[in-house]
């Protein structure tokens, strides 16, 4: 048996979450704590809720398995992201938080890619934003768009 | 809902990165147009700018705080008055941020604009002029005011000579990138002074030159240079033949100068020679040299023998991209001294090496499974066993198989079952390819961006409507396929929304049906060809008038069109339209009134 250090995660609900160390440190936050030798209690995580906590572990554990081929991550990955919107900003700003570069472009690739090829509307339905332009705002940044530059 | 999730969760940083992710620029004015917050952060986080019209310029800049690259090259009536205008006005700050400035094509530029705008940009780096025919001399030496030009793009500026070619050695010394392609006033001396003095140059494209060897003794002093280009600098023609009669070093010995001078540029990573006559010699010495070479252009060189190449890959000369068009002298015994070598190899240009076989493609798929572009078209040794070989290389992105006549849905079935990651495929008249090959493609090549299947007759309404299957379709090339009707392009615009470019030329069967779907569906259309289709007037004023994205056209030959169709259609569409081509008969039958509007609004018009 090798001897892979545990570490145990508190997230903001109070939920514990025991971990390898050797894939928890995919957080670079993380791994500073445990290079400051400041792991031995469980790591608060307040900014981030059991329910995200969970999803971002599923992602780190698939990403660390060994013998996985590019094609069944990347078909992991899809699957993965296939969420509301709510649940993506959740992730974003837990990967952000825990500071993981890789999952933060994951998921702004995923984001960009639903913004890509549609018009400013079905961009706001997509991801239940407002308009807070005035009307006359809005048509002055159209001509813009239109005439002013490429 | 008050105000949205995404807004006031994320910071700016977060918001930059996913900004970061959209290339498209139609995508970032569409950004842009969402609400307040992503407008804030597309100008603060644009950096380049293409602008239509200079009135603008002052007023963006001031609105994109860190634009520090300039577009003008489709900004009309750029010429000196107009850029004292811009200079004068006081508020130049914008020019002192400037590190980039391209003016390709600004013909009405002069040498008393270029100064003005060197001098007010004391931080510029790049600037490009291509293509701007009259500069000479003296626009050369107001470039030399740009002390900090680091890249210089000349192609075509035919006036400049050894002269001014001495000037910007002089002035600009921390030069790192300069392209002289067919300045053809330059010669050997000009290019002695330019590699004395900016000794930092890293890129040189010298391509038709009026150069000879002496020029090739001068570039091999420079110790740092990576990337040479030289086509056409030997092609013996009428011209060529001329200027050899004068006294220069004779054909023969040309090739073996060559090498000598290049066998001096130890770092050189890539050599672009295409149009050359290379020798055995070459080879040779390439190998023995140029340690570093990852990439050699020999597109339609005379002279490319299997011994040669043999000689240029053996002792693991490891390249990455090798351009190999139109040696047709080349057998498989060159293809497989490449795939022993070369295991790294990513792009491999053979058109027209119509001598290969399958054993090629077997080698490509045994040993070069690093391969993502090549090129095979009129290659006649290529069938279905070749390319199931060839599917061995999974990480292919761009496929061309033009005019194989032996390739069949067979062999499709191969690429489609592994090769996932395609996204361009050109099959143009490979007559063998139907129905179920495209059902196959759009079923395995999801990522498919690219296809070209003009003149493969078989096709019919079926083999399209699969394509709709494929979500990241923009490109489709479709000539001449008479078993394609309405039904078939209904059935691909209802689900390909991403279609931006489509040629149906020459599909006399496809009627208004087909064609008011794409008007419906197909909002993303920017280019489209649609000469001889049976669209009348309604259907091409729905087109023109629906597609808001349209900018380029061709309406020649539409016979069920009547020419008050195409003044509304054309009246619907003019204020996007930038090209539109249209059958000559048509110049004395529409009114001045559509061509004053569609002028006005910078449309360009072309006659078949």
């Amino acid at each position: 048996m090798s001897s892979t250090k545990l570490l145990t995660l508190k997230t903001s609900d109070g939920e514990e979450f025991k971990l390898d160390e050797a894939v928890a440190v995919k957080s670079q936050a993380i791994k500073n704590m445990v290079e400051d030798d400041c792991v031995s209690n469980a790591i608060p995580l307040p900014n981030v809720d059991s329910k995200t906590m969970t999803k971002v572990i599923e992602y780190w554990k698939k990403h660390s398995e060994e013998g996985v081929s590019k094609d069944q991550l990347n078909d992991f990955d899809k699957g993965f992201l296939e969420v509301h919107h709510s649940v993506l900003y959740d992730l974003l700003l837990a990967a952000n938080y825990l500071n993981d570069k890789e999952l933060v472009d994951v998921i702004c690739q995923e984001v960009a890619d639903r913004i890509k090829g549609k018009t400013p509307e079905e961009i706001r339905k997509e991801f239940d934003i407002k308009n807070d332009f005035t009307p006359e705002e809005e048509e002055k940044i159209r001509q813009e768009n239109a005439w002013a530059f490429d | 809902m008050d105000s949205a999730p995404l807004l006031s969760l994320l910071n700016d940083d977060l918001l930059i990165r996913i900004l970061s992710f959209i290339t498209h620029d139609s995508d970032r004015k569409s950004f842009r147009l969402v609400c307040r917050t992503f407008l804030k952060v597309d100008s603060f986080h644009r950096t380049h700018i293409r602008i239509l019209r200079p009135e603008f310029i002052t007023t963006l800049f001031s609105k994109f705080p860190r634009i520090n690259s300039l577009d003008l090259s489709i900004c009309p009536q750029i010429n000196d008055e107009a850029v004292s205008m811009l200079m004068g006005h006081g508020s130049t700050h914008w020019s002192i941020r400037l590190r980039k400035l391209v003016l390709s094509r600004s013909t009405g530029l002069k040498s008393t604009g270029l100064e003005m705008f060197m001098k007010s940009c004391p931080v510029l780096e790049s600037v490009d002029v291509s293509y701007c025919w009259d500069f000479g001399d003296k626009e050369a030496a107001a470039l030399s005011f740009g002390g900090s030009l680091r890249e210089v793009k000349m192609d075509r500026c035919l006036g400049v000579s050894d002269v001014g070619l001495a000037k910007i050695a002089i002035g600009c010394q921390c030069l790192e990138k300069l392209s002289l392609k067919w300045c053809s006033e330059i010669t050997d001396l000009g290019v002695d002074l330019l590699t004395k003095k900016c000794t930092e140059l890293k890129h040189l494209d010298i391509s038709y030159l009026k150069v000879t060897s002496g020029s090739l003794r001068s570039i091999s002093s420079l110790e740092k240079l990576e990337f040479l280009a030289m086509v056409g600098c030997s092609t013996v023609d009428n011209e060529g033949l001329h200027y050899l009669g004068k006294g220069c070093p004779s054909l023969q010995e040309y090739p073996t100068k060559i090498i000598q001078g290049l066998k001096d540029l130890k770092n050189l990573k890539t050599l672009v020679l295409d149009g050359a006559l290379v020798s055995e010699s070459f080879f040779k010495i390439i190998n023995f040299n140029c340690k570093y070479l990852v990439e050699i252009g020999l597109g339609k060189c005379k002279g490319v023998t299997d011994k040669g190449i043999f000689q240029l890959v053996s002792g693991g000369l490891n390249l990455n991209v090798l351009n190999l068009t139109c040696c047709s002298d080349l057998t498989d015994i060159a293809i497989s001294a490449i795939t022993d070598s070369c295991r790294s190899l990513l792009c491999l240009k053979l058109e027209c090496c119509n001598s290969l076989t399958g054993k090629s493609l077997y080698r490509l798929g045994l040993h070069c499974s690093l391969l993502e572009e090549i090129d095979l078209t009129d290659c006649f040794g290529v069938n279905d066993t070749g390319l199931s070989y060839l599917s061995k290389c999974t990480k292919l992105v761009c496929l061309k198989l033009g005019l194989c006549i032996n390739i069949t849905d067979k062999g499709l079935y191969a690429i489609a079952r592994n090769c996932r990651e395609i996204r361009e495929l050109d099959l143009y008249r490979c007559k063998g390819i139907g129905d179920d090959g495209l059902y196959a493609l759009s079923s395995g090549c999801k990522r498919m961006q690219k296809l070209n299947l003009s003149y493969c007759s078989e096709v019919t309404d079926k083999g399209i409507e699969c394509l709709g299957h494929l979500p990241e379709l923009y490109n489709l090339e479709m000539r001449s396929l008479l078993n394609v009707t309405g039904t078939g392009l209904t059935a691909l615009a209802t689900r390909c929304c991403g279609l931006a470019e489509l040629d149906v030329k020459d599909c006399a069967n496809i009627d208004d049906s087909g064609f008011m779907a794409l008007a419906y569906y197909s909002r993303n259309l920017q280019q489209i060809n649609l000469s001889h289709c049976a669209i009348s007037d309604v259907g091409l004023c729905m087109v023109m008038g629906n597609m808001t994205r349209l900018q380029d056209a061709k309406l020649v030959n539409l016979y069920n069109v009547s020419t008050n169709g195409f003044e509304v259609a054309l009246r619907a569409c003019c204020v996007r339209l930038k090209k539109v081509k249209l059958v000559a008969s048509l110049r004395l039958h529409l009114t001045p009134d559509i061509f004053k509007a569609l002028r006005a609004k910078g449309c360009r018009i072309r006659w078949d």
